[in-house]
């Protein structure tokens, strides 16, 4: 009983120091299992796969401009959730798809302000060939847009959270204002308490 | 002293399985598909997994000019099944194209049912499809 007592002594002993061990960082992979109900990288990366492979395979876009390639430009997404969600960011991984499909054609006005510069400064330095600087008005118009949302309800009943998102997406012809395709991602991820913790 | 070797015994089992339990099979079940030929080969590494999930057909098209592949995946057990899919696409002289991109998505199989999920190529110079099947409970 006495070593049993000592052996267990030993046993918490070891248990507390390795508290004082250097955390386990490792790399993990990028779709891995949800660690929590709110949102997370793989479910961004899902959902931007999901709408590039949704646009890519719409039956309409193509026929909308003649059968070329539209251009398009995209409107950072609206946040409607009390999450703070980089919209830029998505809407950046979604344009980089689409365009290396190879088949869209992609402007970017929010970027408007820098062409301009560039621009201004090519022209008045004096640095630059003036038949070599590039000119105002020469740029291609977006012939359609993308826009959309991030929606989130939240409910919590006792130590469960169910936490439901939606994305959702059009592409909008310009000229006619038709709304060419649209589609959303649905996300719904349930979190349980512990009885004893945080 | 019986009684305290019985303990040891005890603590030096549960020891070796906590460790054991480390060792995760993330080993699945790869669909491969040629859409220049049609041809089809089902590769089922895990069989655990090959028990509990079959694939039942491989159909595939084009659509915009791209590749796309409909797998039907079909439940043999009878509780609620979740397993994780990605489908993937590589050019003719074998390499992935844009890997990074293509993400494990997640499937929810009911009891017994029989789901299609349909992947479509990232570029037009893909020529076969690959799709591979884990269980969501060996993901990290």
């Amino acid at each position: 009983m006495k070593q049993m007592m000592i052996a267990m002594t030993g046993a918490v002993a070891l248990a507390m120091v390795s508290g004082c061990a250097t955390p386990d960082v490792r790399e993990v992979a990028l779709d891995r299992a949800p660690i929590t109900s709110r949102l997370e990288p793989q479910d961004v990366r899902r959902t931007v796969e999901k709408m590039a492979e949704s646009l890519i395979s719409a039956p309409g876009v193509k026929e909308a401009v003649g059968g070329a390639r539209p251009v398009l430009d995209i409107e950072p997404l609206k946040n409607r959730t009390m999450q703070h969600v980089d919209m830029v960011s998505i809407t950046d991984s979604l344009r980089m798809q689409l365009l290396r499909s190879g088949m869209f054609r992609f402007v970017d006005k929010a970027t408007s302000g820098t062409d301009i510069e560039f621009m201004d400064s090519q022209a008045q330095l004096g640095l630059t060939d003036t038949k070599k600087a590039i000119k105002a008005g020469q740029q291609s118009a977006a012939q359609m847009y993308l826009t959309g949302a991030l929606s989130e309800i939240k409910n919590q009943v006792g130590r469960t959270v169910d936490q439901y998102y939606k994305f959702s997406m059009t592409l909008k012809d310009l000229r006619s204002g038709e709304i060419i395709w649209a589609d959303e991602k649905e996300i719904r991820k349930e979190s349980v308490h512990p009885v004893i913790g945080f | 002293m019986k009684q305290m070797t019985t303990w040891l015994k005890a603590a030096a089992l549960t020891t070796g399985l906590l460790a054991f339990s480390g060792c995760v099979e993330t080993a699945g079940t790869v669909v491969t598909t040629d859409h220049a030929t049609g041809n089809s080969t089902i590769l089922e590494s895990n069989t655990r997994l090959k028990n509990e999930i079959q694939v039942l057909g491989v159909n595939y098209d084009e659509v915009n000019g791209m590749k796309r592949v409909n797998i039907t995946l079909a439940s043999a057990k009878h509780r609620r099944l979740r397993v994780d899919y990605r489908i993937i696409w590589l050019s003719a002289n074998g390499m992935e194209l844009d890997p990074d991109t293509k993400t494990y998505r997640n499937l929810i199989l009911e009891g017994r049912d029989a789901v299609t999920v349909t992947g479509v190529a990232n570029s037009p110079l893909a020529v076969t499809s690959k799709m591979r099947v884990r269980s969501t409970a060996d993901a990290d």
